[in-house]
């Protein structure tokens, strides 16, 4: 025996070693790892019964203070420091099958039971789960303040991921051939392959540096916006249409091409949720903060007949805030809308105080949208101006505000859908108040205080009505008596000065009465909205009338791109939150305010009690889950899964992260030392070598990490919907380089869409309209297009967090026979075929090389061949199967050289080689 | 490496996980998590980590389920708007002596109706019922074929739902919540059961009436679960399934052979990248060019006897509700597990001719009543109605009020959107036959006896294909879901 063995740093050593492994075996001073040891066994064999939807016999596990309260029994069943007269133990113990835990299920094993001895007898601590602690810096390993790298290539990411390969004996594998990361970091970063400018400069150039150059001009290139969208409009359930029975069109893209500004300027990651979550809230908001708020307005607005639209507000808020958490923060909430969270210590209350955040915004799940966002254009921009200086001119600072604001939101106005207690009057189409012949609505809760004129939007088929308005009851005596003539052009503008001296909160009777109406079932006139306004200044001035005018022209009809967004109410119209019992709308219970999940509640610099507030928490540099949600999403756009697999879920049911303290320092180095930069962020990760490395994979790896957690080699990921398609319009030549603007229509077969009551047509682009990216292609949720959802693109109902990737039978036919797949394999022929010089094997490799960036080989090229050469004698035999597959006259005159060799590109856009990622 | 080594390397591969794999019912939370595109099954939950799984195996390969079940697939017929119960089997003569009556306040107060506003009137039946059958149950005669069948069917007199407008009612009853976002009962059994014929989905959607469900193509959506397990719409118009056929000019050869090249040069790149990801790719271009034969084949009836043709009422070549019903039939035949038909046009307010239920509703109860008749007797004499569950019904009933839509008595005689209690049948696949399941008030608004939920149905469909509807469950967002939420048993009392 050599003699080390008989030292005491030898029996350290191996008791240590031993206990890492399992140290019940050994007695050890360690106190028990409850996150590591104790949680998992209570999530698993114990919290379904005693957590937080079910506390069979009063016992609960889920927080320290219910497990150690008494219990039904009148006892608690954990008395810390005394595991043996605690009846937790002696219950896992019990002889008696009805007594034993847990409840007719297989016991506990001697070991498990041991650690909650253990446990308890050590006090019965509880610990915060990792991810709802902040992120500390980490070490880095092997490296102390100075980090040592084998070679250039490396960086800080590479020594995380060589310890834990060493530890499973396995090895990083050699860097990928140049051709190989050029395709690889392209279709990462920009989502498509490299336009030539920047391949040929990456391929020249011998130097060390070619790779971070290409890089750096990778991200600066204005395609990488697009790229990154795709992914973000997931997340915000982007969609062209407003979901559910109609799903009739909503005009939102101006969102989506916020986005791709904010990518591409790299806007800080903090101000870019910031601006999404709050943008409306920020002093002097732009515009395009405005627009960044449309992230939330991408709920679904339910337009069908006889719905009721607070229900449907209810949803849509309720989808907010489980988008907020499960994207932005990597954590499921929406359980805790039932009941409080059965795993994670979140309480059923703490989701309505939440959801307090989101519950004043405007929006009702009115027809039009409301608030809209008005960008005025050609006339309105000059007219807004004028109007905008006249009341510069005579009105003081915070009329200046109200009046800039109800121009270009067209708030505050009461939506007349409000409208309750009715006598033959009706909420038509639930779109719009009606009031007919003799009829009767009220307008609950309206403030009056500091308000001197009522403006109404509204529409009418006759002269000569009367709108007479009580207040408080249907017999007080008239407040505002309104004669209404028939309105121009769908909606009109009533104005009407109020009584001097009105003042207060009150319910406002309408009475709508016209002796020309013969039956009572005639409609009289509808209603869009009411708005209570300070008087318009200037009222003594020569021009008043001039410009007053354009005012209620620019209210009422505007020349403007609209866009949802989010606006609170004001203070007199603030909506109140209450807890609903077991998440019924219906069943409004305790009241409550806006607040954090007491968890959080220590992060004091947190002061304001709107989503502004609830933004600067969500960025401040102590949150600790929205950075580790973000650079684990990145990682997972890189490296086809997620340093916690579970993307939606950092919780305690969600994965195990893989490589904790990378994740660590990725998300401290993106909030600190890259100040929230996404871009820096992706250069640190490309520039890895973990991220260069070859994808071939090994015999040892394949058995050992058959899903590559620990990254031996590259992972070799399908091609996202989006990227599939764009990537083969790139290699057609057939991309459009168009940016931004409303989405658009390329080919999809007929009768696809078929919604009921919504005559709308999938009418096709015209031009370069057909060829553009995916992201601009036209998104109707309840009938998304066809081929991205083959290729498991989300229908963008409610936030998708993940894709799972699917590999089936309808993938390789879209890519076989869908006509635009068709199209651009005959465009890809064509171009191939243009330079006379080459023979037939030069062209498929040059159509090889084009699909997937790599010189092909002998084996291959001789497939190919094959199938040209017996495409070509069989469409030589059957002319008319030509005039088949070539539509056009010009292609007629290449004959069957072009339709034989499209069949070879078409074979090309469909190899396992084109739509993955090497 | 030849093709064949390949293959059997892949065999291998999916065997060795295999044996490591937990199947339904082995495991207390029931299916784990999916990954990498791949099924991953594992029921290690509490570290959420896949250790198990398989890189090759086929997601759709066919699996059992928790129990032997006694049906073997299903065909849903969901008449989209939902058709009027007092119109065809809840005969209420009691309404018809209280017809042009106000409606009682007790049945109003408090009440939210989706159309109907202050008081309206009751409306008696518009049609006449008799007792059929052995079973003696009442049919109206809108339905002059289905006296044939019924003594082969169970109808449930008293679903109940909680959703009165149609889109969330039809996702309901599909996905188990009236929200977006779930995966519906076609993908739930696709996901525990597989597929048995592999040239054909699993999982099968038919249209007809002109329009999608209001709901849209998420009623045969996935929601969390993996693509793969979505409804697959076939189409009697165009390609039968969408870009199933070759682009023109092209014919079976050529397109073998251009598979052909495919799938050798991705041989040739698994070579190089040793991915099992590639294998599957292959085997899936394999059973695309396979489905291009097998879905025409199968979609076409114009091979069918003219007798079939006259018992179903159907043309070959139209879209109709009766050609996918015989659709239906051929496709169960033919191993597919789930079919769901969805027929428009049953929302009779009465707010037009075609929505009055003395007029339009008549006209499609008779489009339908002969091929649903028919189904039933076609499925028996084939021996196929025991192990097929045949199941009919909207997403809510109609209110035994006459619509007076905005307060104002609707032109036409209509009822409006009834959530309390609505008449569903099911026949076949361990079913009662000859049954009657439920009752209502003498005027047909409320259940009084053998309530059953939305949830109930579902729970009962699963278990006839041999599920415990608690435990088909998925994990997602850090807890197991399942089809019917947090409710619902199986309606014991029907099942023979």
């Amino acid at each position: 025996m050599p003699s080390i063995i008989k030292s005491p740093l030898f029996l350290t050593i191996l008791g240590l070693t031993l206990g890492l492994t399992g140290y019940y075996f050994f007695l050890t001073d360690e106190p028990v790892d409850y996150n590591a040891e104790i949680k998992p066994i209570i999530n698993q064999k114990c919290i379904s019964c005693h957590g937080g939807v079910r506390q069979k016999g009063g016992f609960s596990l889920l927080f320290r203070d219910e497990a150690l309260s008494p219990t039904a029994s009148g006892k608690p069943a954990i008395i810390p420091g005394d595991a043996k007269n605690s009846e937790m133990i002696r219950r896992l113990y019990h002889k008696d099958l009805e007594e034993r835990m847990p409840y007719k299920e297989e016991p506990l094993s001697k070991q498990e039971i041991k650690l909650l001895t253990r446990w308890i007898d050590e006090g019965a601590k509880f610990e915060t789960h990792w991810a709802y602690k902040s992120v500390q810096p980490q070490k880095i390993p092997g490296g102390g303040f100075f980090s040592f790298f084998d070679n250039d290539d490396e960086n800080d990411i590479d020594l995380f991921i060589d310890k834990k390969l060493d530890e499973n004996n396995l090895s990083r594998s050699d860097m990928a051939d140049k051709q190989s990361l050029l395709r690889r970091a392209s279709l990462d970063i920009i989502g498509i392959p490299a336009p030539d400018s920047i391949a040929q400069k990456y391929l020249s150039d011998p130097s060390n540096k070619a790779y971070e150059h290409l890089i750096d001009d990778l991200l600066a290139s204005k395609y990488y916006g697009e790229r990154w969208t795709s992914l973000w409009m997931d997340l915000a359930r982007y969609a062209d249409t407003k979901g559910y029975e109609r799903d009739y069109i909503r005009s939102i893209w101006r969102y989506r091409d916020w986005l791709i500004k904010s990518f591409n300027q790299d806007k800080p990651y903090d101000q870019f949720l910031t601006e999404q979550l709050a943008g409306d809230l920020l002093p002097n908001a732009t515009d395009e903060q405005f627009i960044a708020t449309a992230f939330h307005r991408n709920t679904m607005t339910n337009d069908e007949g006889g719905t009721d639209n607070e229900e449907f507000r209810t949803a849509a808020i309720i989808d907010r805030v489980n988008t907020t958490w499960e994207t932005l923060m990597g954590t499921s909430f929406a359980c805790v809308q039932c009941h409080s969270h059965p795993y994670d210590p979140f309480k059923h209350e703490e989701y309505y105080k939440f959801m307090a955040y989101f519950n004043n915004s405007r929006d009702e799940d009115t027809y039009d949208d409301y608030p809209l966002l008005r960008e005025f254009r050609n006339k309105s921009i000059s007219q807004y101006d004028s109007v905008m200086t006249w009341i510069n001119l005579y009105g003081n600072n915070d009329l200046k505000t109200y009046y800039s604001r109800l121009l270009k939101t067209g708030q505050q106005c009461i939506n007349s859908l409000l409208a309750d207690s009715m006598i033959n009057a009706a909420l038509g189409d639930t779109k719009f108040l009606m009031l007919r012949k003799s009829s009767w609505a009220r307008m609950k809760a309206i403030s009056l205080t500091n308000k001197s004129t009522l403006l109404i939007r509204y529409g009418s088929g006759n002269d000569n009505g009367q709108l007479t308005i009580r207040l408080d009851s249907t017999s007080a005596k008239p407040y505002l008596k309104i004669k209404v003539d028939k309105s121009k052009g769908g909606w009109s503008m009533l104005e009407v000065d109020l009584p001097p001296g009105s003042t207060g909160v009150h319910d406002l009777y309408l009475n709508y009465e016209n002796s020309k109406l013969k039956s009572k079932d005639d409609n009289g006139m509808r209603f869009d909205w009411f708005a209570f306004t300070p008087s318009f200044p200037g009222k003594d001035q020569k021009d008043f009338t001039t410009y007053h005018d354009l005012f209620i022209q620019t209210l009422n009809r505007p020349d403007a791109e609209f866009t949802p967004i989010m606006l609170d109410n004001p203070a007199d119209m603030k909506r109140k939150t209450y807890v609903f019992e077991r998440g019924n709308w219906l069943l409004k219970t305790k009241q409550v305010e806006a607040g954090l999940p007491e968890l959080f509640v220590n992060d004091k610099d947190i002061q304001l009690r709107n989503r502004l507030g609830l933004a600067q928490w969500m960025t401040s540099k102590t949150n600790p889950l929205t950075a580790r949600t973000m650079v684990n999403r990145l990682w997972e756009q890189l490296f086809g899964q997620g340093l916690v697999e579970t993307l939606e879920d950092l919780g305690s049911q969600g994965a195990n992260p893989t490589h904790p303290e990378l994740l660590d320092h990725l998300a401290y180095l993106f909030m600190n030392d890259d100040n929230w930069s996404v871009k820096k962020t992706l250069k640190r990760m490309v520039m890895s070598a973990t991220y260069r490395q070859s994808s071939k994979t090994t015999g040892k790896a394949k058995d050992k990490d058959p899903l590559n957690k620990y990254y031996s080699h590259a992972p070799r990921v399908r091609l996202s919907a989006e990227q599939v398609r764009d990537q083969a319009l790139a290699i057609c030549g057939a991309l459009s380089d168009k940016m931004y603007g409303p989405s658009v229509m390329p080919y999809q077969p007929d009768g696809i869409w078929r919604s009921p009551y919504d005559g709308r047509k999938w009418k096709q682009s015209d031009g370069e309209d057909q060829y553009r990216r995916a992201i601009y292609t036209y998104w109707k949720r309840t009938s998304p297009y066809p081929s991205m959802i083959s290729f498991d693109g989300s229908a963008r109902e409610v936030c998708a967090t993940r894709r799972i990737r699917t590999n089936t039978p309808l993938q390789a036919l879209t890519l076989l026979n869908d006509s635009t797949y068709w199209d651009l394999s005959v465009k890809l022929a064509q171009n191939l075929l243009k330079d006379k010089s080459l023979s037939l094997e030069q062209r498929i490799g040059k159509g090889y090389a084009l699909a997937t960036g790599h010189p092909i080989n002998e084996q291959k090229t001789k497939a190919f061949q094959q199938l040209y050469t017996s495409s070509f004698q069989k469409l030589e035999k059957e002319k008319e199967k030509i005039l088949g597959m070539l539509s056009d006259s010009v292609y007629r005159k290449q004959g069957k050289e072009l339709a034989a060799f499209a069949v070879v590109t078409n074979a090309i856009l469909n190899l396992d080689e084109v739509i993955t990622k090497n | 490496m030849t093709k064949e080594k390949i293959q059997l390397e892949a065999q291998r591969t999916a065997l060795s996980y295999q044996t490591r794999r937990h199947f339904l019912g082995k495991c207390r939370t029931g299916m784990g998590m999916m990954a990498m595109g791949s099924v991953l099954d594992s029921c290690n939950l509490f570290s959420g980590n896949n250790a198990d799984g398989s890189l090759v195996s086929n997601p759709l390969s066919p699996r059992a389920p928790h129990f032997q079940g006694k049906a073997k697939s299903v065909i849903f017929l969901h008449m989209a708007g939902a058709p009027s119960q007092l119109e065809m089997f809840d005969y209420k003569p009691e309404l018809q002596k209280m017809d042009g009556l106000d409606c009682p306040d007790s049945f109003i107060q408090g009440k939210k109706f989706a159309f109907i506003r202050g008081v309206p009137k009751l409306l008696g039946p518009q049609a006449s019922f008799k007792q059929y059958g052995q079973s003696g149950l009442w049919l109206s005669d809108n339905l002059p074929h289905f006296q044939q069948v019924i003594d082969d069917v169970t109808i449930l007199k008293a679903v109940n739902t909680d959703q009165f407008n149609h889109a969330p009612a039809q996702l309901l009853m599909h996905c188990g919540t009236p929200r977006l976002g779930r995966p519906s009962m076609g993908s739930w059994v696709t996901y525990g059961l597989g597929s048995e014929n592999s040239n054909l989905p699993g999982f099968v959607v038919l249209t007809s009436g002109g329009r999608n469900p209001d709901a849209g193509k998420s009623i045969w959506g996935s929601g969390f679960l993996p693509s793969v397990y979505q409804g697959v719409q076939c189409r009697s118009e165009g390609d039968p399934v969408l870009f199933l056929e070759d682009p023109n000019g092209f014919d079976r050869d050529m397109r073998k052979a251009s598979i052909e090249a495919i799938n050798n040069v991705n041989e040739l790149s698994y070579n190089e990248y040793k991915d099992p990801e590639i294998l599957a790719r292959i085997s899936q271009y394999e059973m695309a060019f396979k489905m291009q034969i097998a879905v025409p084949d199968v979609m076409s009836i114009a091979d069918e006897p003219a007798y079939i043709h006259e018992m179903y009422g159907t043309k070959p070549g139209e879209e109709s509700f009766a050609n996918n019903v015989l659709l239906a039939r051929k496709l169960v035949e033919k191993g597919v597990r789930f079919v769901q038909l969805f027929d428009w046009g049953w929302d009779s307010h009465g707010t037009g001719e075609d929505t009055a239920l003395d007029k339009g509703f008549i006209g499609k109860c008779l489009q339908t009543d002969k091929a649903v008749s028919a189904l039933l007797l076609d499925l028996k004499q084939r021996g196929l109605l025991e192990e097929t569950l045949v199941v009919w019904g909207g997403e809510f009933g109609r209110t035994p009020m006459q619509e007076n839509r905005d307060g104002k008595q609707n032109s036409f005689k209509g009822r409006d959107h009834h959530s309390e209690a609505f008449s569903m049948w099911m026949a076949g696949g361990g079913i009662k036959a000859g049954f009657s399941y439920g009752e209502t008030d003498p005027i047909g608004y409320n259940a009084i006896e053998g309530k059953v939920s939305v949830y109930d149905v579902q729970a009962t469909i699963l278990k006839q294909l041999g599920f415990d509807h608690e435990q088909l469950t998925y994990q997602f967002q850090g807890r197991p879901f399942r089809l019917t939420d947090v409710f619902g048993k199986p309606i014991d009392p029907i099942i023979a």
